[in-house]
């Protein structure tokens, strides 16, 4: 029972770091209709961005989240400004195969650069945790899911109540109308698209505190991100907080009762299930193409 | 003069053994054979109907699996094991294809690249879970070696004419007037009466049929096969990118395709493979926004325009 408890709480703390850059995924999906297939990288992006500042100056990861966001998001920003912005009236088919050639061009400069080894952001108090009863709970990845948990939500509560946000949500609902009220489509597509990466940049940054990091890290993520999405309904916020909850969950109890290894193809089964079944994701607030 | 370039490419190519070059050189055509069906089958699914795959690699995977498991653990001959590792793949690709046919466009793409890598992961992982010998994980499975190159070189060389000879002709029958009906306007297919769900899965399944028999004869070829290999996504990145670069959707296009890039794996991606990518990444961005038609459908618009 322990030891499924324990499985329970650190499925839950991985699955707020899943909801946090899933968002980004699911804001990016929302309003462009674009499957970021690059997504990963700037979880990279934002990852590498805490590890260089933490081991060429060591500073702490947490003081360098702002940089993550910066980073990734001004990553972001350029790639949507110059890039997909020349496709993002052409099929869907176009745009995702051009994330596709971002990814392959981000991944394999990182790995030009920075080389293919694993790296690790080790601090004083990695490690450190305090226990409840027999359970042990990790201080730093506590902070790590309350930081994550507050920005889903705060990217919610942008989306709903602040001026942009309002902009951002009209541009997804109806294109040709928020043009006729005067928003500047592809300023909020530029907005939108730096505004999902700089979420995920501070999910990389997280991310490096605890995981393993390297060029290639990528297109895992992505596809967990995805799944989340599905999961909680593509295009609806709160959902990406459901289904990355739902999906840190679900590889902690594969990774205790089964192998670690197969976390991502249970995932994989998971989405399956849900995209012939529920395509709408469990919440029934998805939109689907 | 077109007509007949295609049985002149291959006569010449079927008497090319009579030079008795060296071995080097049959591993090459080898290679560029194999890319040439493996580019050529995926166009015909995602170029035909605008469906982009990208778990492609899942069932070249299987197909080098199937013949690797039935040639060292059943016994059966190398000719049997492809047709059952095409066979295979096949099935696996009429019930995946069941499924995620019916999903649009970039769900469609992410929900194959999750089935090509939760293969990767089962094939890997399966052995250490249930603690059985089966797959052999990461260990890998080495085939007898038996055949000269020369039995490679004619292989490959037959499977992937036939294979090309197919896109030929569906491209001119009613089964590829269906698949590019779906590809312009699906909705509008199926009310015009083509039952684009048939259409749909028939192809994927054919596709998977191709990919899984060249698997097939890539695992006893190589003689050596892990799953980090065979089910690497860059397979499928390779056959996306071939069949863009030379030209989507036609017959030909990635035929020229898989020639060029394969030529430029050999001389660019064996020694610097980051650069390598790195440049299929740039190629695929200038291919998707500058010409979506592919440097055959270059070639096809200037004519045009005399």
């Amino acid at each position: 029972m322990t030891l499924f408890i324990q499985a329970l709480i650190t499925g839950l703390l991985n699955g707020g770091v899943y909801a946090a850059y899933s968002s980004g995924f699911s804001l990016i999906f929302g309003v462009m209709n674009i499957v970021n297939i690059f997504h990963g990288e700037l979880i990279m992006v934002g990852a590498f961005t805490t590890y260089w500042l933490y081991t060429l100056y060591n500073i702490d990861p947490f003081l360098t989240l702002p940089l993550s966001v910066l980073s990734a998001g001004a990553t972001g920003y350029i790639v949507q400004r110059y890039i997909i912005n020349r496709v993002v009236e052409a099929p869907p088919m176009i745009s995702y195969l051009c994330t596709f050639g971002i990814h392959l061009i981000l991944a394999n400069l990182a790995l030009l650069f920075w080389s293919a080894d694993f790296r690790t952001v080790t601090t004083s108090y990695s490690g450190v945790g305090f226990s409840l009863g027999q359970l042990t709970i990790p201080i730093a990845r506590l902070i790590t899911f309350f930081i994550a948990v507050c920005t889903t939500f705060g990217l919610y509560l942008f989306l709903e109540k602040a001026r942009y946000g309002k902009a951002i949500r009209a541009a997804s609902q109806d294109k040709q109308m928020a043009r006729l009220v005067g928003i500047d489509i592809r300023k909020v597509y530029a907005l939108t698209f730096a505004l999902g990466a700089a979420v995920t940049g501070l999910a990389g940054g997280l991310i490096s505190t605890h995981f393993v990091i390297y060029p290639q890290m990528g297109l895992p993520y992505t596809i967990i991100a995805f799944c989340v999405v599905v999961l909680g309904g593509m295009g609806y916020i709160p959902g990406a907080l459901v289904g990355g909850l739902c999906i840190g969950v679900i590889q902690s109890l594969t990774a205790t009762y089964l192998t670690s290894g197969l976390s991502i193809a249970i995932t994989f089964i998971l989405l399956f299930i849900i995209l012939v079944l529920k395509p709408r994701g469990i919440m029934g607030k998805g939109i689907v193409e | 003069m077109r007509k007949a370039l295609f049985p002149a490419v291959l006569l010449v190519l079927l008497l090319l053994p009579a030079l008795k070059l060296e071995g080097y050189y049959y591993r090459m055509l080898s290679t560029i054979f194999l890319w040439i069906g493996l580019a050529s089958a995926w166009n015909l699914t995602s170029g035909f109907t605008g469906y982009i795959d990208f778990g492609s690699v899942g069932y070249f995977g299987i197909g080098n699996y199937a013949t690797a498991i039935l040639m060292t653990k059943a016994g059966m001959p190398f000719v049997p094991s492809i047709a059952a590792s095409g066979i295979l793949s096949g099935l696996v690709a009429q019930f995946i294809g069941r499924h995620t046919m019916k999903l649009r466009g970039a769900y469609f793409g992410i929900a194959t690249l999750a089935f090509a890598e939760a293969a990767s992961q089962i094939v890997m992982e399966f052995d250490r879970t249930f603690h059985i010998t089966f797959f052999e994980g990461s260990h890998g499975i080495t085939l007898p070696i038996a055949h000269e190159e020369t039995f490679f070189y004619y292989t490959f060389l037959i499977v992937v004419s036939l294979i090309v000879l197919t896109v030929f002709f569906i491209d001119r029958n009613k089964f590829g007037y269906a698949l590019k009906a779906i590809k312009e306007a699906e909705d509008s297919a199926e009310l015009a009466g083509v039952n684009t769900r048939f259409y749909k899965v028939s192809v994927y399944a054919i596709t998977a049929v191709m990919i899984g028999v060249l698997g097939g004869i890539n695992a006893y070829w190589l003689t050596y096969i892990s799953p980090l290999d065979v089910f690497s996504v860059i397979h499928t990145i390779h056959m996306i990118i071939m069949a863009l670069f030379g030209g989507v959707g036609t017959v030909f296009g990635p035929v020229a395709g898989a020639v060029v890039l394969s030529l430029a794996n050999e001389i660019i991606g064996a020694k610097l493979l980051y650069t390598y990518l790195l440049m299929l990444g740039i190629i695929l961005l200038v291919v998707v926004i500058f010409l979506p038609r592919g440097f055959i459908g270059l070639l096809s618009l200037r004519r045009f325009k005399k």
